[in-house]
């Protein structure tokens, strides 16, 4: 058993070493966003707070950079785009699974294409439309090129499918539409992948960064994402300051991955489609 | 493409026909304005040439395609977007297995591991792009001043034209190990217990067994993670615009990059040549989705 | 600006369907209104002077939409002249000012505007977006407007209206302005042993001094020099030395057909600049200009060059870290030439076409104020910008700050001394902010070790393409 054991500590210091790696920049995001400009700027640069603690850093961010209004925008934006996927994949889901579809073959291909078109091919005519339509600095226009999504759909998809015929012809037979069996019926017991969508949707949603920097230029009207890299280019040169910034754009995310990492593997898994 | 829909006749079925269209209304009609209108529009900006203002003036043909391919510079694009993508898909995944693979083993605090390893997947490229920015800044960021501890001189991360493309992979492979160990861990949980035990009383509990009898039964997992991993890689952008915005000598201009120098930096509104470029970049996405879809169809799809 | 339709959060299911179909239905609209090109300014009178009491005849309020790219505390000096204006002219003329993003997204979205005929009626653009603007053709010419009026203007810098001005006849009217200077570290100078009141004035009095400065000779700073990567000091530099950035007389007797700075001269600055990183002397702290002023404050670099927008900054981390500032004319390739820099900045356009002639006049004094000495003198001191009026130096807000700051009457005499000509008017070119990242390219690549002929040369050619397409597309 002696080789074992020897085994095991290889095992730990190997975890050790990846943990301190892969740690590190969380550890110092967090950390220096406390320190002040004499620990951050002399060099070698301090690891921890030698000289105090800075939690003004966190009120200068807030000062150069309108990350009040940015933090709305964020959140109208994720919820928009988290809501509106929610809504047409299970309505185009249900079609799919439940309905007399015509040409089913052809949509579900439509559907399916829409997942192989990368964003970035298709970004600059987005952005004239936008721009065309005065949109923006808006959150239609941060948010209407994504209130649809082909993998939500077929993540909801696969999810109505396993759902008994029984319990829907009696739901029709006790008169419920095809709505009210769909939203009062369906997707309550579907909640796990909806869920999973959810998620999936939102931190995609938070997390975007290249359509909020073309469809939005007044920093009132810009997400979190783009403010932040805007502290980087800031005028000021206090690193703890710009780590303020990105703690604060981080702490929606980082307590969803920390107490919904189930979800979030259910979508990674169902996402194997992606 | 079997459904379970009982088969309706008659009036009653037409009408059920029109109301499945209006169930996939919405989703068609966001499809149809954000998607293919603009993957048309995308195809037609890219044979015309482009006024001043970015307004089309006028067919010119395969001019941009040709222009792309004999562009010394665009060749060098390719380069660098497949050299990026090497360098970040492969690396992401081996660290993921490794430390996926660990924490397989009988682990004290393994929960605590899980989770711990998991938070880079928290971060968005602006969130991560931004912190290493500030560790990699070569006056006073924390990597220079750990190497001078071990008396290594500043070493300019993101301004050597050598160096800087593996910086900027260097941050995105971290980015990525998040998202990688929870599939991994994912297709782990899933194996059969039996299989797992049978190699620890095995004795095989060092990495190598391990490997040689868990490895193979990821198949799936791996395969799916290069493939989601180099279409991810294929569309960074924000770690290149705010880590290096395309330099030094345009060694960290990727194909998306370049589209968004083309399309919307410098004062270009150069929509043609760059919408020229947007259409390589799908028919790349394409040719690899259509390898996944090769392989993987039967298992997700049609069942 | 949130929109009310299109807020999913709150809609129930079936309002979802309907800003969909709208908004396809103005799709189609869009794609039969919007593919007419570019909006020629068919009424003719559009980029004319409108007649002077268009204003005194018309009654209620007139509003100017006014775009500007200054963030920060420059936004908050800009705002306080807009709110004397707006009061010195209630009832009269409003002026409601926008933020329209940094200086490239502020032309990006003036473009997008002149395709919607929704343009500002005064906007801010920067330099090296000069040539475009008058090839948009969507302007009145301030000189339309002074020839109109008569107007006395010689109390403008000439120095500074000469970048916007072609055949002597102004086309904007120049607004935050700035000027290259040489920063150094007077205490670092002591230490080496050279003289800080004798700061290097060429490109081989840099290296002397240098040599003595840097740990590679045994001096006080890591390195004696440094500066970005910024195309703009390359400019400085041609002008400097008294010769042209691109040809047809720096694009001011037409349209520039290429780029010259594959010239011998600035080939030579090249050289020396490669040449002193690979000594050991300077230091290449790549493109990013917070990063060589970051190396600067620190007191790792003795000498650099920057703005003249840098002497706040550098004089607070002087203070700070406890050494002293000097600033110093911008240097020469070989001192004695003559030459000099190019000013750099931004100026306002007054945008006619579409544009109501009431709008245009209300404009025009609201630019008028803002050229105005107390205007300026009150801008300047808030900003560090650099007055376009002569007589902005004499209000005694103006004197008491450069008493303050004295190292700012470095660029005062240095714009006074410098004789106008088309090296210091500086280049005219429609794809200048592309002309200066592909200078970057080449200065870039020979600092990091390709030949400096090769890599300018390479790099000038580079935009050739650029620039027939351009020229051949305003025809």
């Amino acid at each position: 058993m002696k080789s074992r054991r020897f085994a095991n500590l290889g095992s730990y210091l190997i975890l050790g070493v990846l943990f301190l790696v892969v740690l590190f920049p969380v550890y110092y995001g967090l950390v220096g966003s406390l320190m002040g400009e004499r620990d951050t700027n002399s060099f070698p640069p301090a690891l921890w707070p030698k000289n105090g603690i800075h939690p003004e850093n966190y009120s200068k961010a807030l000062d150069i950079i309108p990350l009040g209004n940015q933090y709305l925008t964020s959140v109208l934006q994720t919820l928009g785009i988290t809501l509106g996927q929610m809504v047409t994949s299970a309505l185009a889901a249900y079609a799919f699974v439940f309905l007399n579809l015509r040409w089913r073959a052809f949509w579900f291909g439509v559907f399916l294409s829409t997942m192989m078109i990368p964003f970035e091919s298709i970004i600059i005519p987005n952005y004239l439309l936008i721009s065309q339509w005065g949109l923006k600095d808006t959150i239609a226009g941060l948010t209407l090129p994504f209130l649809a999504t082909g993998f939500g759909t077929f993540l909801l998809r696969q999810s109505f499918l396993s759902f008994p015929m029984e319990l829907r012809d009696a739901a029709r037979v006790d008169g419920a539409g095809h709505f009210r069996f769909l939203f009062s019926i369906l997707l309550p017991l579907s909640r796990p992948s909806l869920a999973a969508l959810g998620i999936w949707s939102a931190l995609s949603a938070w997390n975007m960064y290249f359509w909020p920097l073309l469809a939005t230029e007044d920093p009132k009207h810009q997400t979190i994402q783009i403010g932040i890299s805007q502290l980087q280019s800031s005028d000021s040169d206090s690193p703890g300051m710009v780590l303020a910034g990105v703690m604060l754009a981080l702490f929606p995310t980082l307590l969803l991955v920390i107490f919904g990492q189930r979800f979030i593997v259910r979508g990674l898994t169902a996402g194997a489609v992606k | 493409m079997s459904s379970p829909v009982a088969s309706t006749v008659g009036a009653e079925g037409r009408r059920e026909r029109w109301i499945a269209i209006g169930y996939l209304l919405p989703a068609l009609i966001v499809f149809g304005l954000f998607i293919f209108w603009p993957l048309v529009k995308s195809i037609l900006l890219s044979v015309q040439g482009t006024d001043i203002l970015g307004n089309p003036s006028g067919f010119v043909g395969a001019v941009n395609y040709t222009r792309l391919f004999s562009d010394p510079d665009f060749l060098q694009v390719l380069w660098v977007t497949f050299a990026f993508t090497v360098l970040t898909v492969i690396p992401s995944i081996a660290i993921a297995l490794l430390i996926a693979l660990l924490l397989q083993g009988r682990i004290r605090g393994v929960r605590f591991f899980r989770t711990a390893f998991a938070l880079p997947f928290a971060f968005s490229v602006a969130t991560a792009s931004v912190i290493f920015g500030v560790l990699f800044n070569p006056a006073s960021g924390v990597l220079n001043g750990i190497l001078s501890h071990l008396g290594i001189d500043k070493v300019q991360w993101l301004t050597n034209p050598d160096l800087a493309l593996w910086s900027v992979s260097g941050a995105t492979v971290w980015m990525q190990i998040g998202y990688n160990l929870l599939v991994l861990s994912a297709g782990l949980g899933a194996l059969p217990e039996d299989i797992l035990e049978a190699a620890r009383l095995d004795g095989a509990s060092g990495l190598r067994l391990q490997r040689s009898i868990v490895m193979p039964l990821l198949t799936p997992q791996l395969f799916f993670l290069v493939v989601v991993g180099t279409i991810h890689s294929l569309q960074s952008f924000g770690q290149i615009k705010i880590l290096t915005v395309g330099g030094p000598e345009d060694r960290t201009t990727t194909l998306v990059y370049s589209i968004y120098e083309q399309a919307f930096a410098n004062n270009n509104s150069n929509y043609g040549y760059a919408s020229a470029q947007a259409m390589v970049l799908l028919v790349i996405v394409l040719i690899i989705t259509a390898l996944q879809f090769g392989v993987l169809e039967r298992k997700v799809f049609y069942r | 600006m949130i929109s009310t339709t299109s807020s999913p959060s709150r809609g129930s299911r079936l309002r979802y369907a309907v800003p969909a179909v709208a908004l396809s239905a103005s799709l189609v609209l869009a794609a039969c209104g919007g593919g007419s090109g570019s909006d020629g300014d068919s009424d003719g009178g559009g980029t004319g002077a409108p007649a002077a009491d268009v204003l005194d005849k018309a009654s209620g309020v007139t509003t100017v939409a006014f775009w500007h790219a200054m963030d920060g505390t420059n936004a908050e000096a800009l705002d306080k002249l807009v709110a004397e204006f707006n009061a010195a002219n209630t009832g009269k003329i409003e002026v409601k000012s926008t933020y329209a993003g940094k200086y490239d997204d502020a032309i990006t979205k003036y473009k997008a505007a002149i395709q919607s005929k929704s343009t500002p009626d005064v906007i801010q653009i920067y330099d090296i977006g000069t040539r475009f603007m008058i090839d948009a053709k969507q302007t009145i010419p301030m000189q339309a407007f002074i020839d109109r009026d008569k107007l006395d203007v010689s109390d403008l810098q000439p120095n500074i209206t000469g970048y916007y001005s072609i055949d002597d006849k102004l086309n904007s009217m120049p607004f935050n302005t700035s000027m290259p200077v040489l920063y150094f570290n007077k205490t670092l100078f002591k230490k080496a042993g050279l003289d800080p009141e004798n700061p290097p004035q060429d490109l081989a009095g840099i290296r002397a001094a240098a040599e003595k400065l840097s740990k590679k000779g045994g001096g006080p700073a890591d390195y004696g020099f440094g500066a970005a990567i910024y195309g703009w000091l390359l400019e400085q530099f041609i002008a400097t030395d008294g010769k042209e950035y691109c040809d047809q007389g720096n694009g001011r007797d037409g349209k520039a057909t290429k780029v010259l700075f594959d010239s011998p001269e600035s080939v030579e600055v090249v050289k020396w600049w490669q040449t002193m990183v690979k000594d050991g002397l300077a230091a290449n702290t790549g493109r990013d200009t917070k990063a060589a002023q970051a190396a600067f404050k620190s007191g790792q670099l003795a000498i650099t060059l920057e703005s003249t927008g840098q002497l706040g900054g550098f004089s607070k981390a002087a203070k700070e870290g406890g050494w002293e500032l000097g600033a110093a004319n911008y240097p020469h390739i070989k001192a004695g030439t003559e030459g000099g820099p190019i000013i750099g900045g931004a100026s306002l356009w007054i945008n006619g076409a579409n544009h109501e002639d009431v709008q245009k006049e209300a404009a025009w004094r609201f630019v008028k104020f803002l050229a105005d000495k107390k205007s300026q003198a009150q801008w300047h001191t808030g900003t560090g910008y650099f007055p376009i009026s002569k007589g902005a130096l004499n209000e005694p807000e103006d004197v008491a700050y450069r008493q303050a700051n004295p190292l700012f009457d470095v660029a005062v005499k240095q714009l006074e001394g410098t004789k106008l000509s088309k090296a210091t008017q500086g280049c005219l070119l429609g794809v200048m902010p592309q002309a200066r990242k592909a200078s970057e390219d080449g200065l870039e690549s020979a600092l990091n070790g390709t030949d400096a002929q090769q890599a300018m040369t390479k790099a000038a050619e580079s935009l050739s393409g650029q620039i027939s397409q351009y020229n051949s597309s305003v025809q």
